[in-house]
């Protein structure tokens, strides 16, 4: 049966901005629709609409010329519409069975058949016993992707549900996606990345500031028109030029272990790698396969042996990140919010965190606010975030601000190295650009940086040489032009 | 010397009957805290039902109006709690915090007119069985109805987490609230419904106290078995079965060092009133040191409040 889903008139509006301005939008099915847009385009707020997660302040939903009352998340899986959250809604500690029974009404012994049905039919394998914080990003999907096929929906939502995946994860959602389109299912695939819309939809939909600005067949456009589109103005691609090979080496790592007490970490077995000046190491992975442990272990957050980092001629494996700082590295860990940033705190408190020492933000042990507004200021226009408010909590800043903001106070020290984790890990076109830009502008200056990144496209694009990590070990050290993506996601499987 | 084996009998049931208000509130909190609700109250709530459970059973001579008016007392004040935290959002351990502060407070001024008024005998079960079996006669016979219940709800408590479908969304609830409110679930139904439950058990944690473990009214009677019943439900690592092990051996001590200061045993009186204290909680971190255990039934959400964004 055909499913037509229409969207009318939708405006949300939250306090000093609008999500959503009275978009209308039509899907049939049989077709596979991308939602286009950067963060903060609204997409992500429409498709809460759809699933009944937000409630919009004017416009209805029709399916099948059927007004749809969408107040909660049930009513919108009464109406066998269902979602794949970009952030996993799934229950960490609980096993992956009871997180399909928790929704369902039906028996355990139906339903276990049913979700078997369901794994054999797609090929998906997944051990239902066991807790969901044992899986990776991608078996943490398909949990998700069965528990609403469990309820034969007839609009399937993916928000963004690629950017926790490898190639290969990626590819084998593809074919499932394909075939859920084949089989009837109305498929709305929300994402930033005009790759994916180019490889899997037919037709593609383009939201900037809350408004749509586009809704066209995919064979009427091109990765620069959509991208165009989407930023509202035109980008410039990068692309590093190939550095001078330099022999000066800055840091060292020699045999390097760490093992873990925490049962839901990976160990580190046998590290070596060293970095020359000007030079960047991509370490490729799939999240989950120690480049938490290693981004830690590099920083001085987990201490190891002394002589099992040698920076600049110092063994320096025994130091904290304070004192690591001193030799002139630098740092931007993964969770913005958490790791690199107080989000409680202002933005010119936050910058003041990183610098203990070597500046002069602290007199007597009192804080030298001018001095730190002062240096805050220049970080802002120097790093182009966008606010002029140093006094801003930085909660408040948008996923690119901030981390451009964390780069510039990183940078502005000059360090010889920086040690960054998925920098560009959920941020849209236009400050993906703005922080590659930066980073290969560091690399000219003749200073390093260790890129660890579950993005294999930013690797390739930014690397000089790339190691890939699975399970704790690191592969063998390969010249960037030497690798493929193909390639990479093969070994980021584990396959020699 | 003979030992009376029916006397071993008869310490081993005043142990267990010493356990039981810790097993009632613990066995609450825990599903209270389940939910991801800390809930610092449980003294407070206790000593209300303590007191409310004596008041009535003087006032209308009823045992069941007085049993049940006691865990409606837990409820009712546990409300407030659910109101506070969950409808307005207050911090979980400062509105707790205010909860006990005003439970112990108000139980004294209710409980003026109380003070030396004899109590009522609680009937009793299986009286006649008593003597049939050495040992175990004493231990398994001749309780009230209110023992049996507690010796039998840690063990429906860990089936109902485990193999129920409310348990599993009260572990869900826990564990990610923002997940469980994105897959339909009602979390602030679910945790207004477990602090009530909490409430409930906690009054009649105090009841018990009130009215069959020391049948009389006396200020600040619970004596801080509230605050141990929130001890047991961390050192437990949230796990029923260990609940009832460190409330046993919390009894344990407690009755065997009153023995103790009986008897003149030479050690100082403050260390064994310590005693119990010191060694539930070593007990109890031993057998829960598995930090892949802990990690799965901690949960996640504990003590943060939950808004929805919309």
């Amino acid at each position: 049966m055909n499913t037509n889903l229409k969207i009318s008139n939708v405006t949300k509006i939250y306090p000093g901005c609008v999500a959503n301005d009275n978009v209308s939008l039509e899907f049939n099915s049989g077709k596979i629709y991308a939602l286009l847009g950067e963060n903060g385009a609204g997409k992500s707020t429409l498709v809460k609409i759809l699933s009944g997660v937000i409630i919009p302040d004017e416009g209805k939903i029709y399916l099948n010329e059927n007004n749809l009352n969408l107040n909660s998340p049930s009513d919108a899986k009464k109406n066998d519409i269902g979602m794949v959250f970009q952030h996993f809604n799934l229950f960490e500690t609980l096993s992956v069975f009871e997180n399909l029974i928790i929704d369902s009404d039906e028996q355990r012994e139906s339903l276990r058949e049913k979700i078997d049905l369901i794994m054999k039919k797609y090929n998906f394998s997944i051990d239902l016993d066991i807790p969901v914080l044992n899986l990776s990003a991608g078996q943490k999907q398909k949990v998700e992707i069965i528990r609403c096929l469990i309820r034969s929906p007839k609009v399937l939502i993916m928000d963004e549900p690629t950017s926790v995946l490898t190639e290969q994860e990626t590819s084998e959602l593809f074919l499932s996606l394909k075939k859920f389109s084949e089989e009837g299912i109305l498929i709305i695939y929300i994402t930033h990345k005009l790759k994916e819309v180019m490889q899997l939809c037919d037709e593609v939909a383009v939201m900037r500031r809350g408004k749509l600005v586009s809704v066209n067949e995919i064979k009427n456009e091109n990765i620069e028109s959509l991208a165009n589109k989407m930023v509202g103005q035109n980008l410039k691609t990068i692309k590093k030029k190939k550095a001078k090979t330099s022999s000066d080496q800055l840091i060292k790592i020699t045999n390097l272990n760490f093992t873990s007490e925490d049962p839901f970490e990976t160990n580190l077995m046998d590290i070596n790698f060293s970095v020359n000046r000007g030079e960047c190491l991509g370490i490729a992975g799939i999240s989950g396969n120690g480049q938490s442990e290693l981004f830690q272990v590099l920083s001085g957050e987990i201490i190891s042996e002394k002589k099992s980092i040698e920076f600049n001629n110092n063994y320096i494996g025994d130091l904290n990140p304070q004192e690591r700082r001193e030799y002139l590295m630098a740092f931007s860990p993964e969770d913005r919010l958490e790791q690199a940033a107080i989000p409680q705190m202002k933005i010119f408190e936050n910058v003041a965190l990183n610098n203990f020492k070597s500046s002069n933000f602290f007199n007597n042990g009192l804080i030298n606010e001018n001095k730190i507004k002062e240096h805050s200021k220049k970080i802002i226009s120097d790093f182009n975030v966008n606010t002029d408010n140093i006094e801003l909590k930085s909660q408040f800043l948008s996923g690119g601000n901030l981390q451009k903001l964390i780069i510039g106070r990183e940078l502005i020290t000059s360090p010889d190295l920086l040690i960054c984790f998925n920098p560009t890990w959920g941020l849209d076109v236009g400050a993906i650009n703005y922080i590659h830009e930066t980073l290969i502008k560091i690399n000219e200056q003749n200073k390093s940086i260790i890129l660890i990144s579950t993005d294999t496209d930013e690797l390739l694009k930014l690397s000089d040489k790339i190691s890939v990590i699975h399970k704790g070990k690191l592969s063998k050290i390969m010249n960037a032009e030497e690798v493929t993506s193909e390639k990479l996601g093969i070994l980021m499987g584990g396959a020699n | 010397m003979i030992i009376d084996i029916n006397f071993v009998g008869l310490i081993i049931a005043s142990i267990m009957a010493s356990a039981v208000p810790l097993i009632l509130a613990s066995c609450g909190e825990l599903i209270t805290e389940r939910s991801g609700v800390l809930n610092l109250g449980v003294e407070g709530m206790m000593i209300i039902g303590a007191i409310s459970g004596f008041a009535l059973m003087t006032v209308t001579g009823s045992l069941i109006i007085a049993i049940f008016g006691a865990m409606l007392a837990g409820v009712l004040i546990s409300t407030i709690f659910a109101f506070l935290t969950q409808t307005l959002i207050t911090n979980h351990v400062a509105t707790g915090l205010a909860l006990t502060i005003f439970g112990i407070g108000i139980s004294a001024m209710i409980g003026k007119n109380f003070v030396g008024i004899p109590g009522k005998e609680f009937p009793v079960l299986f009286e006649g069985l008593k003597d049939t079996l050495p040992l175990l006669g004493p231990i398994l016979f001749g309780h009230s109805i209110v023992f049996y219940f507690a010796f039998t709800l840690p063990f429906v408590t860990s089936y109902f987490l485990k193999k129920t479908k409310i348990g599993l969304i009260v572990r869900a609830v826990g564990d990610s609230p923002e997940s469980a409110s994105n897959q339909g679930i009602n979390v602030r139904l679910v945790r207004y419904a477990c602090i009530l439950y909490g409430g409930a058990m906690s009054g009649l944690a105090g009841a018990y106290l009130s009215m069959i473990y020391t049948p009389q009214w006396i200020e600040n009677m619970t004596g801080g078995r509230g605050w141990i019943a929130l001890a047991l439900v961390v050192f437990s690592t949230w796990n029923p079965i260990k609940i009832l092990i460190g409330a046993m051996i919390f009894g344990g001590l407690t009755i065997i060092q009153f023995h103790m200061q009986a008897i003149g045993v030479r050690i100082p009186v403050q260390f064994l009133t310590a005693l119990p204290y010191i060694v539930t909680i070593i007990v109890l971190v031993v057998i829960s040191r598995d930090s892949r255990k802990i990690r799965l039934s901690t949960p996640s959400s504990l003590g943060k409040s939950f808004y929805k964004d919309n």
